[in-house]
């Protein structure tokens, strides 16, 4: 782990680190001394600045970044159990990246896609939605390019590249936000159709265990409910380019594992 | 009905997975299909052409039959005869295949002609019936 070079680029001022860090944490937490947190996330900066390192190849400016693992960093510090036996750093690292992670998430864009793409598949995706909203159905594609002022040609190319965004790997943490306790599994029983394409009921299990809940949804009401993407986008309240993309992510995710488990 | 055709042939590698998709929606975009319709195209020609890729030889490649018709589009893929894959396996993925691709077009079959076996795909737009009623 790239982490381990880290810690032992650090390790000769770690001694005195941990004593410093303790103390500011009981100044910070029992004095209510605002310097203390302050002086904290300075000194932590660099820690910060390493893991932003690590995903500064994907297209965002880098000071960006470390501004996105502050915010980690701060809510970190401001979470941190001093009781716990644990380094501060250890509790800290999770908690940036996961700041990091979410960022490219919420923003989308796991791989560097031409600005101008960028920003016209952001506006078909608004125009999606304002046209399904006015016209009551999903709109054509000659629909959406008109609206736009743009080519057919166009909107297809940032129906691609959508594509590229949302790329959120497998090893990251499902089902974070934990409000939505829908599974898919629960539903296996009632209708069997999909489970007659996998005669091995822990293969398809295995692959559902890899969707988060909303992809789940998406692909049970895709699938299983037969409903549009129009309509799933409504129910879930989401765009209809996010309700496409999850889907496609979902197929490719099951398509894998069936290939695998087989 | 006449239909033009146009024919793509591919490498059988998974890479190409895109160039399906987008000659597919870049023929039905001018069809009156809503953004639903064409992200089901993508889907269904995504699907038939890595199901086609699964049963060509390897380093094989794949031909896709795009007929543009009237308001639909068909799709024929060619599958190789041989199959570098366990049948237990092909079963499988065969059964996949089938489930989506029922759930997204409005024909989807296996059929064959003089030249082997191909997945038929039939994907309509609906769109002009749904105005007339409107």
């Amino acid at each position: 782990m790239p982490r381990s070079r880290d810690a032992g680029k650090q390790s000769r001022k770690l001694s005195w680190d941990k004593k410093h860090t303790r103390e500011l944490f009981r100044r910070y937490r029992v004095e209510g001394d605002d310097a203390a947190r302050d002086e904290l996330i300075t000194m932590y900066l660099n820690l910060v600045k390493y893991l932003a390192s690590r995903f500064r190849n994907r297209g965002e400016p880098i000071d960006d970044l470390i501004q996105v693992g502050t915010i980690g960093l701060i809510k970190a510090i401001d979470r941190f159990d001093i009781e716990r036996q644990v380094e501060f750093t250890t509790y800290a690292t999770p908690t940036i990246v996961g700041e990091l992670k979410r960022y490219f998430r919420d923003k989308g864009w796991a791989i560097k896609v031409p600005r101008r793409l960028q920003e016209l598949s952001f506006r078909v995706n608004q125009a999606i939605d304002q046209l399904t909203q006015r016209l009551q159905r999903s709109p054509t594609i000659p629909e959406i390019a008109e609206y736009l002022e743009v080519t057919p040609e166009d909107v297809l190319e940032a129906l691609e590249t959508s594509e590229a965004y949302n790329f959120v790997s497998l090893e990251s943490d499902r089902g974070g936000d934990g409000s939505d306790s829908f599974s898919i599994l629960e539903y296996i029983g009632k209708d069997d159709q999909l489970m007659a394409i996998v005669d091995d009921r822990a293969t398809l299990a295995g692959a559902l265990k890899q969707l988060s809940p909303q992809e789940q949804r998406v692909l049970y009401l895709r699938f299983f409910e037969g409903l549009t993407q129009t309509e799933i986008a409504r129910q879930l309240d989401i765009s209809q380019m996010q309700v496409s993309r999850l889907l496609r992510r979902t197929l490719k995710v099951l398509r894998e594992s069936i290939v695998r488990e087989a | 009905m006449t239909a033009d055709t146009v024919t793509l042939t591919v490498p059988s590698r998974g890479e190409f997975a895109k160039t399906v998709r987008m000659t597919a929606s870049a023929l039905v975009s001018r069809m009156g299909m809503t953004f639903d319709e064409v992200d089901d195209v993508r889907i269904a020609a995504e699907e038939a052409f890595v199901y086609a890729c699964d049963h060509a030889p390897e380093s094989g490649e794949v031909r896709l039959d795009f007929a543009v018709g009237d308001g639909e589009l068909e799709i024929r893929v060619r599958l190789s005869a041989g199959s570098r894959i366990t049948d237990e396996d092909a079963e499988r993925r065969a059964a996949y295949a089938t489930f989506l691709l029922q759930s997204v077009c409005d024909t989807f079959e296996m059929s064959s002609d003089e030249t082997g076996p191909y997945l038929r795909v039939v994907k309509r737009a609906v769109l002009e019936s749904e105005d007339a009623e409107v």
